[in-house]
């Protein structure tokens, strides 16, 4: 006896899926089953996870020289989603199923030993080189919502035994997503933090990083969570993006797909890898999977060091690269950075009412864990105070969320038509022309910049950010009093 | 520490400070280096580390007035205050004593290394505890009966409570010194160690007048007349520089205070502190600058 037979698959390359081919080849000699190809562990126990999911499914398992082949062979491979083509490829070549339905399909997929499939991490990347290589893709059912992707031809099976009558006919999904996202919390709850909650509305606006500082129990976290709810929706491509990450990391993204913006909160124990990526297969970390989002880092001042350093080239460069001995890989990582910190470590730094019992010298230190460079980046610091107990008990309602996320749109509306580039990545000549002062407001950027010793990249912060101010408030140039409170949100750590 | 020469003087030297040697409890040995003849009778300035911009000109004010007066400045080298006097002594190219609570040559706090060899210069950096000694936290309270001992009066610019301050002014009527003080607002915190001393009987310290007033008769009047500026203060008719003026806020309790929004005041803000006429406190106050 003698057989061969190529089924189609792929493997995770960062968020990509790169084609592979099972070959199959069952031949004379002694009884085996080999994979060969660069298989890892997880690709290697396929072959015990295949053998009883044949055999549960009713199908014979030939008692022959077996040998699996992953081509390209130079090419790692690794997860189980090998498990569903190394099983149809047997299966075609034994003739216990028609082998012609699978010419154009893709088939990736977990078995279990009673022969059913499981969905694995990435679908959405599948789906993807699926449709781009003109193929439709052969999965677990149970996974149809994670491949709710326009124009992807997809077959949901839930068993290996439903095979023996050929494929079940593929459909093309054509999904319409609700358009506004619905948050559980909303702006409306927060009280008395006129002054954040508009430092949030120009952070939102402006794409800006923002760093909140205030008391325990200020409501920089409270305020933080609520910004989702005032940015707009995401965009057709952007939600493909977003999506696409949280699927390679085997998180649910129907929210994402749904349109709601990223919000990410890891905790300050995170380690590197875990926060902008790493690990073996590489895996997208909390910044790529707040791309198009909100990266919130609670506590920043606690990140360990070189944590937080780690983010200055995202930030930068909007993607993480990470280098490794096999190659590169770059996860897009296009996010909003908001930070809370502390004003001391015992907190109560220019707390009304509580004293704070650290050294000038440890406020200092503590400020400086942040670090001079990612300060730099960091565009709009604002202060966050306990609100009077009266005004919580008052039981009064703030602006809603809907109200400042049309702020919010209108701003971003009046900032693009102005320039098609953004106001954060404008150049110094570019945007003090989209500034438009007048001679008076001149010489007062003059005055604060004298008065602060800003270095030129401090103006140009600041001019973002007052441009940014005056889009939110509808004016066309810039004003003093823009200038004025853009400097206010320096708060002492002006440069 | 380097360059200057160091002394040591024992009690029974005839350089040793007289003005000292008087007090209840004076140190067996004094380790220092500089000019021996900075020991002088003087002014001590003293005041709270985590000083405000109100503290810190004050500070300023009456330390450099008296240094061009020619008092020695005396005073502890630590942040806040302390430094403040000694910087304001070396600006008007006065005679200025650090006394430090560990060995005269370990620089503390760590940064106060060049300001310490300036003091150096024309004053004097000096220690009752031996070459090399580490600072420890009860060489503190020690040393401000030497910084009281070597001056007539002590003057103390901002003082919270509880204050390490205060140990100096007891130290200062142990020893028969006078003690002065600047007065605060009663709403500020960093001011009410000050207050409580003058309601205790210290004499109270407005401007140079008062200062000059204190002094003549303990250190003799000084040699011209003396002039620094900013000893007066402007009238103002608007309301938010007055509130500040009497009591620095953040923007949110101004917003209150006035009963305007805090995005008002930011910007207010904003605009004052860069035309000089506020500062920003390290706790997000604002105040006169």
């Amino acid at each position: 006896m003698c057989a061969h037979c190529t089924v189609r698959t792929g493997t995770l390359a960062g968020v990509e899926v790169l084609p592979v081919d099972v070959e199959i080849d069952i031949g004379p000699g002694l009884p085996s089953f080999a994979i060969v190809g660069l298989p890892d562990t997880a690709v290697q126990e396929a072959r015990e996870r295949v053998r009883s999911a044949v055999r549960a499914a009713g199908y014979d398992l030939p008692n022959a020289r077996i040998v699996v082949n992953l081509s390209p062979g130079p090419l790692k491979k690794h997860g189980t989603g090998f498990d569903l083509p190394i099983a149809i490829g047997l299966l075609v070549a034994t003739k216990q199923i028609p082998a012609h339905p699978f010419e154009f399909v893709t088939a990736v997929g977990e078995l279990s030993l009673d022969g059913r499939i499981r969905p694995i991490p990435g679908l959405l990347a599948h789906a993807m080189m699926a449709r781009k290589n003109g193929c439709s893709l052969l999965a677990s059912r149970e996974a149809d919502h994670y491949v709710s992707l326009n124009g992807v031809a997809y077959c949901g099976i839930e068993s290996l035994a439903e095979l023996r009558s050929g494929l079940p006919v593929a459909h093309s999904r054509v999904t319409t997503h609700d358009r506004t996202p619905k948050h559980a919390v909303d702006f409306s709850e927060v009280v008395g933090q006129d002054g954040a909650v508009r430092a949030l509305v120009a952070a939102a606006a402006g794409a800006h990083n923002v760093l909140m500082i205030g008391p325990p129990g200020a409501g920089k976290t409270m305020l933080a969570r609520r910004l989702p709810t005032i940015l707009p929706p995401l965009g057709e491509e952007e939600r493909l993006e977003s999506a696409l990450i949280h699927s390679v990391a085997g998180l649910d993204d129907t929210d994402v797909l749904s349109g709601a913006r990223p919000f990410r909160a890891p905790h300050h124990t995170a380690s590197t890898a875990g926060l902008i990526g790493g690990g073996s297969p590489p895996r997208p970390g909390e910044a790529s999977l707040a791309h198009n989002g909100v990266l919130f880092l609670d506590e920043m001042p606690e990140f360990g060091p070189a944590t937080l350093q780690s983010l200055r080239q995202p930030i930068e460069d909007r993607l993480v690269t990470l280098v490794r001995a096999e190659g590169r890989l770059s996860f897009p990582a296009s996010f909003s950075l908001v930070g809370a910190a502390n004003p001391c470590p015992c907190g109560h730094h220019g707390d009304t009412g509580r004293a704070c019992r650290c050294p000038a010298s440890t406020v200092e230190r503590y400020r400086s864990r942040i670090g001079g460079p990612l300060m730099d980046r960091i565009d709009m610091v604002c202060e966050v105070w306990r609100p009077p107990p009266a005004l919580i008990v008052a039981n009064r309602h703030g602006t809603t969320s809907a109200k400042l996320r049309d702020q919010v749109s209108a701003a971003r509306e009046r900032a693009a038509r102005r320039s098609t580039t953004a106001t954060s990545k404008m150049s110094g000549a570019e945007l003090i022309s989209a500034c438009s002062m007048s001679g008076s407001v001149t010489s007062d950027l003059e005055m604060i910049a004298n008065h602060h010793h800003l270095s030129g990249r401090g103006v140009i912060r600041l001019l973002r950010v007052a441009r940014t101010l005056a889009d939110v408030d509808e004016k066309d140039c810039v004003r003093s009093d823009d200038l004025a409170e853009a400097i206010g949100y320096r708060c002492g750590t002006v440069s | 520490m380097s360059g200057a020469t160091r002394f040591e003087i024992g009690l029974d030297d005839p350089r040793y400070p007289a003005q000292l040697k008087d007090t209840p409890d004076p140190p067996k040995r004094l380790y220092g280096f500089g000019q021996i003849s900075a020991l002088r009778p003087g002014l001590a300035v003293i005041g709270a580390r985590k000083a405000t911009p109100y503290g810190l000109s004050a500070a300023t004010m009456f330390a450099g007035w008296a240094a061009k007066a020619s008092y020695p400045i005396v005073s502890g080298g630590a942040v806040g205050c302390d430094q403040a006097a000694h910087r304001a002594a070396l600006a008007h190219e006065g005679t200025t004593v650090a006394v430090m609570a560990g060995g005269a040559d370990i620089a503390y706090p760590s940064g106060a290394g060049a300001l310490l060899d300036a003091v150096a210069v024309n004053g004097a950096v000096i220690s009752e505890q031996p070459w090399g000694t580490r600072p420890a936290r009860w060489m503190f309270r020690r040393r401000n009966r030497i910084i009281a001992g070597l001056s007539m009066a002590v003057l103390v610019v901002e003082a919270g409570l509880p204050s390490g301050t205060f140990s100096t002014a007891d130290d200062a009527l142990a020893a028969g010194r006078d003690v002065l003080a600047v007065p605060g607002s009663i709403l500020s915190p960093e001011s009410r160690g000050s207050n409580r001393l003058i309601s205790q009987g210290a004499t109270i310290i407005t401007d140079v007048t008062d200062l000059r007033l204190a002094l003549a008769p303990l250190l003799g009047e000084p040699h011209d007349e003396v002039h620094i500026p900013g000893t007066v203060i402007s009238e103002s008719s608007d309301s938010l520089l007055t509130a500040l003026r009497a009591n620095p806020m953040r923007a949110d309790d101004a917003a209150v205070a006035l009963g305007t929004d805090v995005i008002t005041i930011t910007r207010r803000f904003g605009l004052l502190e860069a035309q000089g006429m506020l500062k920003r406190y390290s706790d997000g106050r604002y105040g006169p600058a």
